[in-house]
């Protein structure tokens, strides 16, 4: 595979963030969230639209939404930003980290000096089973998993886990428990209230062995970065956050796994390629050590069990041992998605991983308030799409 | 003269008692049910998948049923893209009454008769379900039959066949009204004459028939007849055992009861196939087949008539408040892509040997560039599994099950036929299962066929 070497000449810092309170947003149309999110991260970089001379705009799921987010278009339009390019990245559940990839490739390459990635997804003004189901039921391959929900396509991993490495139902629904303590404290997410292991194992069944409470929300929501050249950071003005490494691959595919015995359903290559890229963009060697808090993909509780793994925050089959351990609790050696993740905070698709960074970007900055990971200096962000498919990884970094 | 030198039958696994139906309906009457996902075009692709994998590759196929569920399109065409054979072969569907079955098989001996063809697929089928409420009344089990008829030695030799037209049905349907004449009329005029004729013009004698087989409800007003010329009715004519098993299964019956025959007994057989004109057919019962099918048939007893309500309604989702669309192209997309969707075509990786059911250029796994193709089995392991409560069905969950295929490939799959859960029918990671080819989606109302599977136990035998 193709290992990118980030050149160390040229490093991206993010100068401005920004984001939405993720929910049930009916009050706000899809342009009203890319305006609020966009002018939050320009106000916080201390710049004004003019002098942003490209951008780019996740939106994974036009179809299923509110048929907006088809083109750059609908970034350009409720921003007022023109005459610059703007492009729509969709890339499933990657999609928000890849329009960052795509804005810090375009500085490196010196197509432009001031960068925006802007995530939005508008999902709720349409019920889960009018969208997500309805996407796997009419709009997926008419026979190759047909029967699968987005939860499902999950759970056989679940399953598999449970069989081979004697991960038990509670570790799994302890996820949900750790994520909505994390929530609890996170005004800006979706669910804000804690709960009980009994509560995530009791609640109706989705797909087994994966609850409602095991499961995020849709939800509508949306995140924005400004990014410059490190060299063009103005210390005085900005309290900028380095970005130490990219990674995003394909590795499976959508269908693959379900077809090809050599998947094993314990792990995602995916995840795993991606964070090689990165980790050796970083220099790191040691994740578990070298970084101070972690935002993962957790769209199904069994998710962050798997890629505790895969990141090689701790060895294989022992990802139960970290949960049982509170080692990925706020205060513990490795805090996991102290913001809620998406079990709390929802998932408006093309919002996640640019809502992970801004997460991420809030705690090295000091300013995480009742749920601040004490000294955090590196951070981690992991999305995950298209049961495995895709990957991508984000190391940030306070210090350059 | 021509031969049967193989056959197959296929049943659902449902089955409903009279009991069931009505308060007046009799325990001992029983009819077999399609599932959901079933119908004509899947019993019979059932029927005819094991008797093709071993060979004697058909030059035509015969399709018969009085159950038609196309209309401007041929069924044995269709049934035939289904099972892999080439295009452009004699494929023909006989589809009128209850004697298609035996007209089938008529028209296969004079075209073996003919030289003109080697083997001959024969497949019969029937799904047909009674009016709402008076299903009672009627006696319609589903079933499929596939036989092969050829010029070479099998396991029945065809002697002689003939048919006897009449112009005299008991009740039809004409422009889509159905029509009843008295019976005291139409029985005496249209069976019984017909019968007479048949049996004068064919003389059977008692001293060199075996055993005769009347396929007919009103069989008993020609005991009289029979019995003149000498035969004795209690041991020479043949017991329907199959109608109180599964219950009349139209065009197949008299197929039915000629395996029937073919399982039980040895020399000459005469059939008698009534329905609107009678059909004689003489055959010789060389030797028993390996497997006796009908002997040992086993069934899921349904519980209720609202169950068997939703079976035939194809689901009314009560559990799940969702509007089932079209699946989108799937026509399209199973021409183009059928050698993997359907005949289970895969390649398999000259170097490190992967199987990928899904089409590439290149290897995964070692990044080899060649390929061989490798025809995948149809029993494997269950490698994980998952049920889904949100899917829409009927009979939710949908069990969604992954499974490694024997000698190599993965599919993924719904499980079927399990609308009641039970240790029988429990899946779990390890377990052995069996593919099954079944309607995709309910309420479709395009034909859109995929694999399915069933775990195998002890009470699914010979599969």
């Amino acid at each position: 595979m193709q290992k990118l070497k980030m050149n160390k000449n040229i490093d991206i810092a993010i100068i401005g963030v920004g984001s939405t309170s993720f929910g049930d947003l009916f009050q706000y149309s899809y342009d009203d969230l890319v305006r609020e999110a966009g002018e939050m991260a320009m106000k916080d970089a201390g710049i004004t639209a003019d002098e942003l001379q490209a951008a780019w705009l996740s939106t994974a799921f036009p179809e299923i939404g509110v048929f907006k987010g088809r083109s750059g278009m609908d970034l350009a339009e409720p921003l007022g930003i023109f005459g610059i390019p703007v492009t729509r990245v969709s890339n499933f559940c990657a999609s928000g980290a890849d329009s960052i990839r795509n804005a810090v490739n375009a500085l490196k390459a010196g197509d432009c000096d001031v960068a925006m990635a802007l995530g939005v997804e508008k999902l709720r003004d349409r019920s889960p089973q009018d969208s997500i189901v309805k996407m796997m039921v009419e709009l997926s391959h008419p026979f190759y998993q047909k029967g699968f929900t987005a939860a499902g396509t999950f759970a056989v991993y679940a399953n598999r886990m449970m069989h081979e490495y004697g991960v038990s139902r509670e570790d799994i629904a302890s996820v949900s428990v750790k994520n909505h303590f994390h929530g609890s404290m996170n005004e800006k997410a979706h669910y804000r209230s804690s709960c009980t292991l009994e509560q995530v194992i009791s609640s109706p069944m989705v797909a087994d062995p994966l609850t409602l409470m095991d499961s995020c929300p849709t939800t509508d929501g949306a995140a924005c970065v400004i990014l410059v050249r490190a060299e063009d950071v103005d210390k005085n003005k900005h309290k900028p956050i380095y970005i130490d490494g990219i990674g995003l691959s394909i590795s499976t595919g959508w269908d693959l796994p379900f077809f090809d015995s050599n998947h094993k359903f314990l792990s995602f290559q995916a995840t795993k390629d991606a964070a090689a890229i990165a980790y050796q963009q970083a220099g790191i060697t040691k994740p578990a050590e070298e970084l101070d808090l972690v935002e993962v993909h957790d769209c199904f509780s069994i998710v962050e069990l798997l890629t505790y793994e895969d990141l090689g925050l701790c060895k294989i089959g022992e990802a139960k041992d970290m949960i049982r351990g509170k080692a990925t609790q706020l205060g513990g050696e490795i805090p996991v998605n102290v913001s809620g993740g998406l079990l709390s905070c929802g998932h408006p698709v093309g919002a996640t991983g640019v809502r992970m960074v801004v997460e991420v970007a809030s705690h090295l900055r000091g300013q995480a308030g009742e749920r601040q990971v004490t000294g955090a200096k590196r951070g981690l962000t992991h999305n995950i799409g298209g049961p495995g498919a895709i990957a991508s990884v984000i190391i940030l970094n306070n210090e350059h | 003269m021509s031969e049967i030198i193989k056959y197959d039958v296929a049943f659902p696994e449902f089955r409903m008692s009279g009991q069931v139906l009505h308060p007046k309906g009799r325990n001992k009457s029983q009819q077999t049910v399609c599932y959901t996902d079933e119908d004509l075009i899947t019993l019979s692709f059932s029927a005819c998948s094991s008797i093709l994998n071993e060979g004697h590759v058909p030059d035509a196929i015969l399709f018969a049923t009085s159950s038609p569920v196309f209309k401007d399109r041929y069924h044995a065409s269709f049934l035939a893209d289904l099972i892999g054979l080439k295009q452009g072969i004699l494929a023909l569907d006989i589809i009128s009454t209850a004697r298609a079955g035996s007209d089938a098989l008529l028209l296969a001996d004079k075209l073996i008769g003919s030289g003109h063809y080697k083997h001959i697929l024969l497949v019969a089928a029937h799904v047909d379900f009674p009016p709402q409420g008076d299903e009672y009344l009627y006696s319609s089990g589903h079933a499929a039959v596939a036989m092969i008829i050829s010029a070479e030695k099998g396991l029945a030799e065809i002697v002689n066949t003939q048919s006897f037209s009449s112009s005299m049905a008991e009740d039809f349907y004409y422009k889509g009204e159905k029509t009843v004449y008295d019976p005291r009329f139409s029985r005496g005029t249209g069976f019984k004459t017909n019968m007479q004729e048949a049996w004068k013009k064919t003389d059977p004698k008692a001293d060199q028939t075996k055993q005769l087989i009347i396929n007919s409800p009103y069989a008993r007003m020609v005991l009289g007849m029979i019995k003149k010329s000498g035969f004795d009715t209690d041991n020479q004519v043949f017991k329907d055992s199959i109608k109180n098993k599964v219950g009349h299964t139209g065009a197949c019956h008299a197929l039915l009861l000629m395996i029937s025959a073919m399982e039980n007994l040895k020399g000459s057989v005469l059939l008698f196939d009534y329905m609107n004109g009678t059909n004689v057919i003489q055959f010789n019962i060389n030797e028993a087949p390996s497997i006796a099918m009908l002997s040992d048939l086993t069934f899921t007893e349904l519980d209720s008539y609202q169950d068997y309500l939703k079976l035939r309604k194809q689901g009314d989702f009560t559990d799940v408040s969702y509007r089932s669309e079209d699946m989108f192209s799937s026509e399209m997309l199973m021409e183009r892509e059928k050698d993997q969707l359907l005949y289970l075509k895969g390649q398999e990786c000259k170097s490190c040997k992967s199987v990928f059911l899904l089409k590439t250029t290149r290897c995964h796994h070692c990044h080899g560039n060649e390929f061989k193709e490798k025809k995948l089995a149809q029993t494997g392991t269950v490698y994980t599994l998952t049920a889904e409560h949100y899917f829409p069905s009927s009979f939710p969950p949908v069990n969604m099950v992954v499974i490694d295929l024997d000698g190599g490939g993965r599919v993924t799959v719904q499980q079927t036929d399990d609308m009641y859960p039970s240790e029988e029918n429990l899946i779990k990671i390890g377990d052995a299962v069996k593919l099954v080819y079944r309607s995709m989606m309910e309420k479709d109302r395009k034909p859109n066929y995929f694999w399915k599977c069933k775990k195998i136990n002890a009470k699914i035998k010979n599969e």
